[in-house]
């Protein structure tokens, strides 16, 4: 984001704000979803996140990237949601301060899907049929009516698009 | 190929036959494979308490003690409570602020909870929410994910006088508020037209 939007955003400037929300919610909501398992207290997730970086929007650094400190707020407040419902719904026998097993892999789910929505549509659209759904080649082409060879080309496109904006992971 | 070509070749068709496994790839690729990698968050986010859109669908048709859907993820919570930093409602009182829906959208007003030893003590009050026309009535709920307790009717047919609504339950434990437009038709489960809602919320 640029460093005017940045600056507004510290100053707690609601359409700065919204424009953080606009960039990091996916990767957010992905994160908490993960976490939780359910999309309801996802979504909860989601808008406490992001409540909670505009009343703290005074203490960000701008000269740190955005990013981490965001997912610091999403993390900690995925962490509250489940250990209330740990403390609702779990017999006394669990542990709820535990939460899920997702946590050790939620900086990368965050970097995935910022990484993600950085790609145009077509590639996106392509990667996500070929990972979520399972699709081969040349089911893609068959669902998106293009010839299979566009696939070929678009898929490899985009993967090597979404390995360099993923690189710094594998080298963490 | 280059170590970058079998990099992105693994990314995209996983490890090569007899070759050998990388785990860092195999989480990206589990990562990729994963619902909540692509899941859709709340389209808006609201930071004024004011009438938000809901989620565009339908929501189902709820059972008294039971309301499904999801549109109240996507209500902004503004709470005027009393709380401490503990995010523990207050024995004394606490204040919501409640916001209309696409149904009503020029509804506003707050809901005053106070804990008695009758149960918990409601006050509502509203403007801009229509009177109930005859055969019609609204009711107020309390509600927790998937699980709702009337707390009261009213129709304001001769004023907006507050309303005195009543629980049963611990409101710290069904967090959101709901009003909704009922016939009368002897059916006692909630409608799907929620007019307001509002929720009690932590501090950060």
């Amino acid at each position: 984001m640029d460093r005017e939007t940045l600056d507004r955003f510290r100053q707690g400037d609601e359409t700065a704000v919204k424009a953080v929300y606009q960039r990091y919610a996916g990767p957010v909501f992905s994160v908490a979803f993960s976490l939780l398992g359910d999309p309801d207290m996802a979504a909860d997730v989601t808008q406490q996140t992001f409540i909670k970086a505009w009343r703290a929007a005074s203490t960000y650094d701008p000269d740190r990237s955005l990013g981490p400190w965001i997912y610091a707020i999403a993390r900690r407040t995925a962490i509250d949601a489940h250990r209330r419902r740990s403390f609702r719904d779990l017999p006394l026998t669990s542990d709820p301060a535990t939460v899920g097993e997702g946590l050790e892999t939620a900086w990368e789910i965050f970097e995935v899907r910022l990484a993600l929505e950085q790609l145009p549509e077509d590639e996106r659209e392509v990667i996500r049929l070929s990972h979520l759904v399972g699709l081969t080649h040349g089911e893609i082409a068959t669902v998106l009516d293009i010839p299979v060879g566009t696939v070929k080309s678009r898929s490899h496109r985009a993967h090597r698009r979404l390995r360099g904006l993923l690189k710094h992971l594998e080298e963490a | 190929m280059t170590p970058e070509d079998r990099i992105v070749a693994y990314l995209e068709g996983g490890p090569p036959e007899g070759g050998a496994r990388d785990d860092r790839l195999d989480l990206l690729r589990e990562i990729l494979a994963e619902p909540a990698t692509w899941a859709e968050p709340p389209a808006t986010l609201q930071l004024d308490g004011t009438s938000t859109p809901l989620d565009e669908r339908p929501p189902d048709r709820m059972r008294r003690g039971v309301l499904t859907g999801v549109a109240a993820a996507l209500l902004l919570t503004i709470a005027l409570a009393l709380m401490g930093g503990s995010g523990e409602l207050p024995v004394e009182e606490a204040v919501v602020a409640m916001a209309g829906t696409e149904l009503a959208p020029d509804a506003n007003g707050t809901a005053t909870l106070r804990e008695t030893p009758s149960g918990w003590y409601i006050r509502l009050d509203v403007s801009g929410l229509p009177p109930a026309s005859e055969g019609s009535y609204y009711e107020g709920w309390v509600w927790d994910r998937g699980e709702g307790v009337s707390i009261g009717t009213f129709h304001l047919r001769g004023g907006t006088d507050p309303v005195a609504l009543w629980s049963g339950v611990d409101v710290a434990e069904y967090p959101t508020i709901w009003v909704t437009l009922e016939d009368e038709d002897g059916d006692a489960s909630a409608s799907d037209r929620v007019m307001m809602m509002g929720e009690l919320a932590e501090g950060p």
